[in-house]
């Protein structure tokens, strides 16, 4: 049954990103002609940028200050999403080659990742279908997200994760009172489950069944970026690449955000990091934009970044192309490093996802990629406390003693 | 050789409402012919130049065909069509 809802934000309607068809904007989530993915389309012909600027700067400190740009209307029920700090980084850029850094703290959500910017958008329209249970496929922080908005606004939740999902996480998930299935086997073989059960079950699944409104809201990081740099684009921006559904909405927002006319059409690059263990986007890019290869068994410590057939995944390289961004794969170890360099120089503490982008865009610079000096935006999506910590740089505790103290720390004392 | 072929739910108006279908194919490509010959509104939709396009994923007993070389389907049971989503 298809029924199309009266709304306040300037909906046309679904656009087909293949065959190019709008379609209203009722429950499907996939193009009626075509299959392909159907996005949500607006009518930004009218607005007026100054009249809008304003109207954002009035509005409340979450991702709803942009409603003009969404889909569906706040829900009065739910918690402040996003409107996290963008904030210099001096120490890291001087020590990964960068000089006009600047991190996007979205580990600051209320679950600690970026999924909650999504998973707002598709509650909100959870609630406006009136569904009582909504859902997902998760590689951890999607998990988490869906999980606590479903508490906050008394629904059901059904969350489905690799068996090997950091146990610290689906944790998390559980606490706030979500059913958590955890699948042997991969995400992909995850996700081929879930896309069974969101054709069967009837419930809100976040990244199916409500799709088109759920990758919405991750636009939202880039207008808060743009806004708090003055109304500006940043040069550069580095985005870690699961789906690839970060990647070509930040498009998307860029896109809108030029056509309404809140920024001037500057010079904006997108470029993906990805870990070596699960590269398909990174090694597409760098071998030439060639067609995305999926991979079967990803193996790597950023296991929110784990997903080896990103259904974005062409959609990213062809933006990274037309953007005049490049990519980086980097290795664990690597990953690992860049966590700890980011927490110690500017106190931000990431999860693994982090430390692949801050890796990436090292070595970005190594390869002379930021050589004009422009600014350049990290995204850090998830937060280093919701996995498990490396306890290895703990000394062993000592007695109440001060000389105990002096004696153990000599080196640090200096 | 019989193979079932499970359509998600938003492919089945073009296979007149049905869930299953059953083929007699002993790999993807006669699969495709077969899709065409008998569904042409399905085929329409999710081949592109005789092949699963790229909107669509084919599993073939739960295994992702992409991962499989001949996409033979001698000895299988059942071929899984669903749309291509993936992630957050």
């Amino acid at each position: 049954m298809a029924i199309t809802l009266e709304r306040i934000t300037p909906l046309r309607g679904l656009r087909c990103r293949a065959c190019q068809v709008l379609q209203p904007a009722d429950t499907r989530y996939i193009c009626a002609e075509c299959y392909g993915p159907v996005e949500p389309e607006y009518d930004l012909a009218a607005s007026d940028a100054n009249a809008l600027r304003e109207k954002i700067a009035r509005g409340p400190h979450s991702l709803w200050r942009y409603a003009d740009l969404l889909p569906v209307a706040e829900p009065a029920s739910h918690f402040p999403v996003g409107w996290t700090p963008l904030v210099r980084a001096p120490r890291l850029g001087a020590a990964i080659g960068i000089a006009n850094l600047f991190v996007k703290d979205d580990s600051r959500n209320p679950s600690l990742s970026f999924k909650d910017r999504p998973v707002a958008v598709a509650l909100a329209r959870a609630l406006e279908l009136g569904l009582d249970t909504i859902a997902c496929a998760s590689t951890g922080n999607l998990a988490g997200a869906v999980a606590a908005a479903a508490a906050r606004n008394g629904l059901r939740a059904f969350v489905f994760v690799p068996a090997t999902t950091d146990e610290g996480k689906i944790a998390g998930a559980a606490a706030y009172g979500a059913t958590v299935v955890r699948v042997l086997g991969t995400y992909d073989q995850v996700n081929r489950l879930c896309a069974r059960l969101a054709d069967e079950e009837g419930w809100g699944f976040v990244n199916f069944t409500l799709r088109p409104y759920y990758a919405e809201g991750s636009k939202t990081i880039l207008f808060e970026c743009a806004e708090q740099l003055d109304w500006r684009l940043p040069d550069h921006v580095v985005v870690p690449v699961g789906s690839g559904a970060l990647l070509t909405r930040t498009a998307t927002a860029a896109a809108q955000l030029r056509q309404t006319g809140l920024v001037d059409d500057t010079p904006f690059r997108i470029h993906a990091a990805q870990p070596a263990g699960c590269a398909p986007v990174s090694d597409a890019v760098l071998d030439g934009y060639r067609e995305v290869r999926p991979v079967r068994d990803p193996n790597t410590v950023a296991r929110s970044l784990a997903i080896g057939a990103p259904a974005d995944g062409d959609g990213s390289v062809g933006i990274i192309r037309a953007s005049g961004g490049s990519a980086a794969s980097v290795s664990d170890a690597e990953v690992q490093g860049a966590c700890a360099l980011l927490a110690s120089t500017e106190g931000v503490l990431a999860e693994p996802a982090g430390g692949v982008v801050v890796a990436a865009a090292k070595a970005l610079a190594t390869r002379d990629v930021f050589d004009d000096n422009g600014s350049v935006v990290l995204y850090i999506t998830g937060n280093g406390y919701k996995g498990t910590l490396d306890a290895g740089l703990l000394k062993p505790p000592i007695a109440a003693d001060a000389d105990e103290f002096r004696a153990a720390y000599a080196e640090v004392l200096g | 050789m019989s193979v079932t072929v499970r359509l998600a739910t938003p492919l089945r108006a073009a296979a007149q409402g049905s869930a299953s279908l059953s083929f007699e194919a002993t790999d993807l490509g006669s699969l495709a012919r077969e899709i065409t010959a008998r569904y042409p509104e399905l085929a329409a939709r999710v081949l592109r130049d005789g092949e699963f396009g790229r909107f669509v994923n084919v599993f073939i007993d739960g295994e992702d065909a992409r991962f499989l070389d001949d996409g033979d389907l001698r000895g299988k049971r059942t071929v899984e069509i669903l749309p291509a989503m993936s992630g957050g």
